[in-house]
């Protein structure tokens, strides 16, 4: 060891007897690693930014529903009629006008909430019917429990986070102005839910807190569209007191996207939408099923595997034999996703037919942003070995040159009992040297590089430690392949001759 | 037994359409402890001697036993080793690595050492052999920090780093003055006195030749003269020029 580093010691030597030409080719390596680096850096950002979008976007989030729309179209469970729940046969119309109508505010709800805006079409049956049905409706039969939850959060490995969910449509009012008034989408959550929605941000307040749901406080965090409307954009709507069923709810927070696949639209179920704690809609609508549990993934890719584990864990849980349907329903948000913008029906039958839809969609979607990712990184990359190779020519060119200058040193060496090897490792071992050192200086140089194009044009970049290793090893490898036929020259040199060089 | 014996050696180089006989025919013997000046003109030969001596080259005829082994057929690599342990070189042009201290300078030989000589082993030894030399305040110096004099001097001590049987010196004097030239020959002499170390000088000048102990002559590739000598005292000759650089000096 101590003579390896004497060895190096004075290749270091021998290389600093001609500084600038050392310079000069180490120059070249530099600029060379410190491109490889650059790109490695930008190429990695690249991949964690899109990597960090599709997160926030969901697709790495898996919903449970309770019932099943899947039996009706797939025949296989007979007709509607098995699930239990019968819907109204002939139209909604006659549905919705026996729902009474509270027209008396100071009546207080307890057993049963009333869809009572005339704008509302609603394809699930009143709580008050859905007690005790476990078979039937999508988002509509309460089939799942709480233990449900903790089962799929205690047994399945990969997974992150779970919260459970209880979803109504519902009208929301001003308080301090009832002509105001916005029809969305209402959860009942967890204050875990923003751990799950990572693209979430709150530019007023902040989520429900575990207190507060604990205690089934009448908290509201209200989606983005929901506080433009009622309040116009740019508004602080905090402390605001919003009525819904007939209660008055205290604003603690204002939800809003981070990211560009999964902007606030209006109609959509994330930023259309208020969320109260669930144990709030519990206690109100006296309820004690879940109607959703939505459960995010480790990674984006294995939300297939993770459905069916989901769906197999639930089976066994609600007694499911093999000839019976599932009383639930495993999406994944890239189902959604793509169900989005389609006719139910439609959308129904492509999420139905396609399994392994979500695994093709997060792939599409990703390789579509790669690919133009790629180019850029083809493009610095070419740069880079260019560069790369240049350099390995200047470093062959500064040896090639010092083996002429260095003749009769050769021949002294040789003279003194070097072997030819010796000289060879020589010429090696200083190639190394320089292209190390330029690579050192390069791969900082190029992290430089990368946080400034982070800092002045927010690229993402990330420098790795593995691809600070990968530089040094290209640099290492530049230094040996470019050493090779120099060394081998300088160690095939006669020594007569070259003691006698001039 | 001798340290050398050459039998028969001839050399022949291909030059384009010219075959030159630098050698043709030299049988020679040196016992150990000899300090042998080999004298003659340009082209007669004394440099390939010295060569093939050296075991830098080998001849394309005869043998060669270097210390009673066959040497004159060895490939490169074996070669190289005999030069390492056995060999010490000093060139007219002191050939040192420059900017290079003495230290690394005389450290050279030790380098290529069979086995890997610790770090400071190499040191001790360089550190002794320019003490020996009396360069003992010099070794941290660049050559060109240094006299020619003292230049060859650490040439000396780095030929003797190794502590070999045999020292070739080629020219050694021919880039000093002849006070210098008079103090390497002493150098060279003590050497052969003291540590009983078997010499060979090459030179072209007789008054050089004639500190050796046996002086023999080449021309035309073979040897013309080979006679036993009285070696000149270089302490008489100092004193014979000190008076004069003294005088000069004031």
């Amino acid at each position: 060891m101590g003579f390896a580093m004497h060895l190096i010691g004075l290749a270091w030597h021998a290389l600093m007897r001609n500084k600038a030409q050392t310079l000069l080719a180490m120059l070249g390596v530099m600029v060379g690693v410190g491109a490889l680096v650059t790109s490695m850096a930008l190429g990695r950002g690249a991949q964690e930014a899109i990597k960090d979008q599709l997160l926030a976007a969901g697709a790495n989030m898996i919903i449970v529903n309770s019932g099943n729309y899947e039996v009706e179209r797939a025949g296989a469970g007979g007709s509607p009629a098995d699930h239990g729940y019968n819907p109204p046969k002939n139209s909604r119309t006659p549905h919705l006008a026996s729902a009474p109508i509270p027209a008396f505010p100071n009546v207080r709800l307890l057993n049963a909430h009333f869809e009572d805006d005339p704008m509302a079409e609603h394809d699930h049956p009143l709580a008050s019917e859905r007690l005790g049905d476990n078979m039937a409706g999508l988002g509509a039969a309460a089939t799942l429990t709480l233990e449900d939850a903790e089962a799929i959060r205690s047994e399945i490995p990969g997974i992150d986070f779970v919260a459970s969910g209880v979803h109504e449509n519902a009208r929301v009012t001003l308080k301090s102005d009832p002509t105001k008034q916005w029809f969305a989408r209402l959860h009942g959550t967890e204050s875990d839910l923003p751990v799950i929605r990572s693209g979430w941000t709150f530019p007023y307040g902040r989520f429900l807190s575990a207190a507060q749901v604990r205690n089934a406080e009448q908290s509201m965090v209200i989606g983005r569209v929901v506080a433009d409307r009622l309040f116009g954009a740019g508004i602080n709507p905090v402390g605001e007191t919003i009525v819904l069923w007939n209660q008055d709810f205290r604003i603690v927070g204002v939800v809003d996207s981070t990211s560009w696949a999964a902007q606030p639209a209006a109609g959509d179920d994330q930023f259309d939408a208020i969320y109260i704690p669930v144990t709030t809609v519990h206690s109100l609508l006296n309820l004690s099923k879940l109607n959703t549990i939505t459960i995010t993934t480790e990674s984006a890719g294995e939300t297939t595997r993770i459905s069916k584990q989901i769906a197999e864990i639930l089976r066994r849980r609600h007694g499911i034999t093999e000839q019976m349907p599932d009383d639930f329903t495993v999406k994944t948000q890239a189902q959604q996703l793509l169900g989005k913008g389609l006719s139910p029906e439609v959308a129904r039958i492509v999420a139905g037919n396609l399994e392994s839809i979500d695994a093709l969609t997060i792939e599409q979607l990703s390789a579509s942003l790669q690919r133009a990712n790629t180019t850029m990184l083809a493009l610095l990359a070419g740069v880079a070995t260019v560069s790369l190779l240049v350099g390995g020519i200047g470093v062959m060119n500064l040896l090639l040159l010092s083996v002429t200058q260095r003749t009769r040193e050769v021949g002294l060496r040789m003279a003194m009992g070097a072997r030819g090897r010796d000289i060879a490792s020589q010429f090696v071992l200083e190639a190394i040297v320089l292209s190390v050192v330029g690579g050192l200086l390069g791969a900082a140089g190029g992290v430089l590089i990368a946080q400034s194009l982070e800092q002045v044009f927010q690229w993402s970049t990330e420098v790795s430690v593995v691809s600070m290793a990968i530089a040094i090893i290209v640099a290492a490898v530049l230094g040996i392949v470019s050493s090779v036929y120099p060394a081998h020259r300088a160690s095939q040199l006669n020594p007569i001759g070259a003691l006698h060089h001039e | 037994m001798s340290v050398i014996s050459l039998q028969g050696i001839k050399k022949i180089y291909h030059l384009g359409d010219n075959t030159v006989h630098a050698l043709r025919g030299v049988s020679l013997d040196i016992e150990d402890g000899e300090f042998v000046a080999i004298t003659g003109p340009s082209g007669s030969g004394k440099s390939t001697m010295m060569h093939i001596l050296g075991c830098l080259d080998s001849p394309t005829e005869g043998s060669y036993l270097l210390n009673g082994k066959n040497v004159s057929n060895l490939p490169r690599q074996e070669l190289a080793d005999i030069r390492n342990r056995q060999i010490g070189f000093v060139f007219q042009g002191f050939n040192l690595l420059p900017r290079t201290t003495a230290v690394e300078n005389v450290e050279l030989p030790l380098l290529y050492s069979r086995p890997v000589m610790s770090n400071a082993e190499r040191n001790e030894r360089a550190v002794a052999a320019l003490t020996s030399m009396g360069l003992a305040d010099r070794l941290d110096h660049h050559p060109s920090q240094l006299s020619g004099g003292q230049q060859q001097r650490v040439a000396i001590a780095r030929a003797l780093v190794n502590k070999p049987t045999l020292i070739l010196a080629d020219e050694p004097t021919g880039n000093l003055d002849s006070k210098t030239s008079i103090e390497v020959m002493r150098l060279l002499q003590e050497l052969r006195e003291k540590q009983g170390i078997t010499i060979i000088l090459i030179t072209h000048e007789p008054e050089i030749a004639a500190y050796g102990t046996r002086i023999i002559s080449v021309r035309d590739g073979v040897i013309i003269s080979d006679e036993k000598n009285t070696p000149r005292n270089p302490e008489e000759d100092l004193a014979a020029i000190t008076p004069i650089a003294a005088a000069s000096g004031y």
